[in-house]
């Protein structure tokens, strides 16, 4: 069953086509992976989605919600962790934690812990989030996106400025997340769309280039190589 | 109302954490009573707005400009650190945010207005002056309410749309104003077609109002009393009120859904 279905969608910012005629669709389930270069539309694409940007055409359905006209009821069932980590500065990680949790009036304690927990939290729980390393307010900014137990959860590169050990970690936070939930995620690290995601769409310059599967993207150009195969399919496009 | 309550939570705790709002809102005001009550002793007491009654009203009104300053850097910060942008994607309606705003700039500003009052009690003490009295006060704080509303959604609409480089400085701006243009250390009401500019601008009638509640003299040596200045002061006033909540509100639901 398909959770997100786009059509045609388009993107203009002034003179800018940021999304051009997208059409796609996501399943229920389904770890989805956004790729493009720098300025390929990703973000844009998420934004929209999520109701903080609006699309100038085309038409969009999440869990059979309209984007236009059920916006709200969208709202209740995802979650994202934005490019940019964000996070109540003068709140401790705890105090974030809660303050999102009864948001979405899921304020047990239990939610909390095991969140803390998963993301090890732990030893910073009291400390500002203005005061927390870039990773650990990147990991705060994951975890809180998770509190409201979102059906379709958008990350936004999230493993972005994450020591190795974090990012293995997350990739393994995430791996068992998608057993629940729908989950879209943005990278540059192509290594790690390889690992985790089940399917694809490749952007460029707010184009749908191609969408599938990590092994019918590697079999295209013959390359039996991830990157090199995303190298080739975006240059030609620019030729 | 949730949902209003937990914002307004984490906003006063953003608040009063950051130590800028002991100086600005609470130090200040009382600093200017003191500074004013020096500066009247050492002139021999003959400056009738230096007067603890006359200083009142004014320092209430000028100290709700900060209200303004403190919400506008708020509102600036959380869209500056994307902070907004992530709860416009959730369940929470542009109701819940003004409202959770406007709550802890109301918290500051009924603060400010109690320190406005204890100080201005004690220098009364001091300078062995008879008091405001106790229902005189209540109706004070009611009299000056619209402008505690105007400036928490001209701190709103600011820290909406300026960046939280530039709020603070437009802000200032309108510090001054509030300063000069209320008549708060400066006897506007001899100064002929000054005073009926600031008619029109809701400082000045505020400040009147307060004075006409708190029995004091103009620099005239006149007894404030409830005029035309005051009766239409009280349109300007109501006016500002209405426009800033309208502004704020507009500017601010665009915000949600802009592209910026
Ligand atoms: N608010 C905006 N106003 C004008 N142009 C914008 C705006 N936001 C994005 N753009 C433009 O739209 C295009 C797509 O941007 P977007 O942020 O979606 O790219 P991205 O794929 O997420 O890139 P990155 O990998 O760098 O995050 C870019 O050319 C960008 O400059
Ligand atoms: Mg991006």
């Amino acid at each position: 069953m398909n959770i997100i279905t786009i059509d045609n969608v388009c993107k203009n910012y002034k003179s800018k086509k940021a999304l051009d005629n997208v059409s796609l669709s996501i399943k229920q389930g389904e770890l989805f992976g956004l790729l493009g270069v720098n300025g390929a539309g990703k973000t844009t694409l998420i934004k929209i989605l999520c109701g903080l940007t609006r699309k100038t055409s085309g038409t969009i359905r999440i869990n059979n919600f309209d984007v236009d006209k059920e916006i709200d009821k969208i709202k209740e069932i995802i979650d994202i962790s934005p490019q940019e980590t964000s996070v109540a500065n003068n709140l401790t990680v705890k105090e974030n934690l809660e303050f999102f949790a009864n948001i979405y009036n899921n304020n047990d304690a239990n939610t909390i812990n095991e969140i803390v927990d998963v993301f090890n939290l732990n030893e910073v729980l009291n400390q500002r989030a203005k005061t927390l390393s870039g990773g650990y307010k990147r990991r705060l900014s994951i975890a809180i996106a998770l509190i409201s137990k979102p059906k379709i959860l958008f990350l936004d590169e999230p493993t972005l400025g994450l020591d190795v050990f974090a990012r293995r970690e997350l990739w393994n936070i995430i791996k068992k997340l998608q057993k629940n939930i729908t989950i879209i995620l943005t990278s540059h690290y192509l290594e790690e769309i390889e690992n985790l995601c089940d399917r694809v769409a490749i952007l460029s310059n707010g184009k749908l280039l191609k969408i599938g599967t990590i092994e019918e993207i590697k079999q295209l150009n013959n390359t039996q190589n991830f990157e090199d195969s995303f190298i080739k399919l975006v240059e030609a496009n620019n030729e | 109302m949730n949902k209003v309550v937990n914002f307004y939570k984490r906003n006063l705790k953003e608040v009063l954490r950051d130590p800028l709002i002991y100086i600005f809102c609470l130090g200040f005001p009382i600093a200017m009573f003191f500074l004013f009550y020096i500066i009247n002793k050492f002139s021999n007491g003959n400056t009738p707005t230096f007067e603890v009654l006359s200083l009142l009203p004014g320092i209430i009104v000028f100290s709700y400009s900060f209200v303004m300053l403190t919400l506008s850097i708020m509102v600036s910060k959380d869209k500056q650190t994307f902070f907004l942008k992530r709860l416009y994607s959730s369940p929470m309606k542009s109701y819940d945010f003004i409202l959770g705003y406007s709550l802890v700039g109301l918290f500051i500003g009924v603060l400010q207005t109690l320190i406005c009052i204890i100080t201005g009690l004690i220098i009364s003490l001091i300078s062995s002056v008879d008091f405001v009295s106790i229902s005189n006060i209540l109706l004070l704080i009611i009299a000056q309410f619209p402008m505690l509303i105007t400036n928490i959604f001209l701190g709103i609409l600011f820290g909406t749309i300026f960046s939280d480089k530039s709020a603070p400085g437009i802000c200032s701006v309108f510090i001054s104003l509030a300063g000069i243009l209320g008549g708060c250390w400066m006897p506007i009401e001899t100064m002929g077609s000054f005073e009926t500019f600031c008619r029109f601008l809701p400082f000045y009638p505020s400040v009147y109002i307060g004075r006409i509640i708190t029995n004091s003299t103009n620099a005239l040596g006149i007894a404030y009393s409830f005029d035309n200045i005051a009766s239409f002061g009280l349109i300007t006033i109501s006016l500002f009120m209405i426009a800033s909540i309208f502004l704020a509100i507009f500017a601010f639901n665009k915000n949600m859904v802009s592209d910026k």
